[in-house]
């Protein structure tokens, strides 16, 4: 059946600077569990987000290990309720509203600049996620939108009897070959290591399904095409041997990398850029906190993800009062 | 059976509460070969059962062939979004799940007769055309980047009278998908010939339009 999803931004007075005791930037399973608590509990409390709420947990078709749904659910319907329990508490959500620069002023304010406007807030909680990591590999740039994909929800349909290859045979690219499965005519994915690190529930339903077909131990060296994709080349990692596929599309799921670029020289970040954080998820800035994927050492899962909103906002609770 | 439900009517209610003119939905069917167009004019209705300042109005564009060239209407289901006057504004197939979001944005701007944000650059070359601009914007439903893109496109047909924007659902047009190449969504296609692919912000969206025109 249909669903009818009401987002957007919201209006704002213009020409004046809104005052928050917490903003929250990312609007994923960490910044909304936030948001929930901090709102329940009478803290003025901003999400904002560059994009539509709900975070990689919304790209993701069907999410079967969150505890609560015995029959598993779609990711976009999982924190389209997220988004609607942090609204009815009264926090406000600014979607499609890109943070650029947090700056900090003094003990207790800090300035959040964003593409439309500056705020003042008390508290700063970073909680941008991460993004499907690129392989920075000939062809992959030039045709990004011309048959390469890191979103299988979104352009997994328009491949609709087609040819598909799926690089990266983890948990994320098995789960998303899944949906793909449904529309192309054949799923080829191709894994660098020799084996498949996906859970082993994903792992049968793949391996069993008649579209699907499996290349271990490659590394993709091209993806090769004319006006759009046309293929890939690969290397046996073992034999050397070349080999090209051909396909309409490549859908890339090779891991994530975190959304700090604008974080750079602010808190401290890993080699990989991740924010280090202490056990109450602290960064090393006063009065910045960071929750969820984007934090060193956290694993990309919707539950890890709300527990850290979760103490987030008892951090939270705990600092405000104190100021 | 209704489509939306009463928490999901009353947003709509609050957000179509304040519109300052009446705005037309003007909805596009035909007989065969449609597979929406039946969902679509019951969605509209009720929507417009949400606000007195929203009405709508059904025609079958292979009958009310004047009024579909007037509002240049080649393929159904279409909705064009009137407001004051026409602003260009129009969506291509069911908006559905996320595509819900662009719909009522559409309704905002075209009731607002203004860009609900648009960046004084953008604005000022967008009210100094002097050419037509057609943004044509590819997305599919359960795209979350995708109304974002459209709403941008919205955003700058209200803003000037000679940028009209189509935002059409990839999935329900593959002819019209397959001619632009559409193999990944959000794609922004301007005057046929230049391509922003993604949520792109407002500047880049300009660049393809100076591009597009030079």
């Amino acid at each position: 059946m249909f669903d009818f999803k009401v987002s957007g931004k919201k209006s704002r007075s213009q020409g004046e600077t809104q005052q928050y005791d917490l903003i929250v930037v990312g609007g994923g399973a960490a910044g909304l569990t936030c948001a929930i608590y901090t709102s329940r509990d009478s803290i003025k409390t901003l999400v904002l987000e560059k994009e539509a709420t709900g975070g990689l947990a919304a790209l993701t078709g069907q999410i079967e290990n969150y505890p609560g749904f015995p029959e598993g659910i779609n990711g976009l319907d999982l924190m389209e309720k997220f988004h609607q329990q942090a609204e009815r508490f009264g926090a406000t959500i600014q979607e499609f509203e890109e943070v650029t620069e947090v700056e900090p002023v003094s003990k207790g304010l800090l300035r959040v600049h964003t593409t439309e406007a500056v705020y003042e807030t008390k508290l700063v909680l970073l909680a941008t996620g991460s993004q499907p990591k690129q392989l920075h590999i000939p062809g992959e740039e030039e045709f990004a939108g011309r048959g390469v994909s890191y979103c299988a929800t979104c352009d997994g349909p328009l491949f609709s009897g087609q040819d598909v290859i799926i690089i990266g045979a983890g948990n994320s690219g098995l789960q998303e070959g899944l949906s793909v499965l449904n529309y192309a005519q054949s799923v080829t994915f191709v894994e660098f290591l020799p084996h498949s690190p996906a859970e082993k529930i994903l792992q049968d339903r793949v391996m069993g399904h008649e579209k699907s077909a499996f290349y271990f131990n490659q590394q993709v060296l091209e993806i090769k095409g004319d006006t759009k994709v046309t293929g890939i080349v690969m290397q046996d990692r073992e034999s050397g041997e070349l080999q090209e596929l051909a396909a309409n599309g490549v859908f890339i799921y090779v891991g994530y990398a975190p959304d700090t670029k604008f974080l750079q020289g602010l808190v401290d970040l890993n080699r990989w850029g991740y924010i280090e954080s202490d056990a109450k998820l602290w960064t090393s800035v006063e009065g910045i906190m960071a929750a969820g994927d984007v934090r060193a050492a956290n694993p990309a899962q919707v539950s890890i993800a709300v527990g850290d909103g979760a103490k987030a906002a008892l951090a939270a609770r705990e600092y405000l009062a104190a100021l | 059976m209704a489509f939306l439900n009463d928490e999901t009517r009353g947003q709509v209610t609050e957000m179509l509460s304040d519109l300052p003119d009446q705005v037309q939905m003007l909805v596009f069917t035909k007989p065969t070969g449609c597979q929406y167009c039946d969902v679509v004019t019951e969605l509209l209705t009720e929507v417009a059962e949400t606000s007195e300042q929203v009405s709508l109005k059904v025609y079958d564009m292979t009958v009310d062939t004047e009024k579909a060239a007037e509002y240049r209407i080649d393929k159904a289901p279409a909705i064009a979004l009137v407001g004051a006057r026409d602003y260009g504004l129009r969506y291509y197939g069911l908006p559905s799940n996320y595509e819900f979001s662009t719909l009522l944005h559409g309704i905002q701007v075209a009731g607002h007769g203004a860009a609900a944000q648009l960046d004084a650059q953008s604005k000022e070359y967008l009210t100094s055309l002097d050419k037509e601009i057609f943004c044509q914007v590819f997305v599919t439903t359960a795209c979350p980047h995708c109304p974002g893109a459209a709403a941008l496109a919205f955003d700058m047909a209200v803003t000037s009278d000679l940028v009209n924007a189509e935002v059409i659902e990839a999935q329900e047009f593959p002819q019209l998908s397959s001619q632009n190449n559409v193999m990944g969504v959000p794609l922004s296609v301007i005057n046929h010939s230049e391509r922003v692919e993604g949520h792109a912000p407002a500047s880049h969206l300009v660049a393809a339009m100076k591009k597009s025109l030079a």
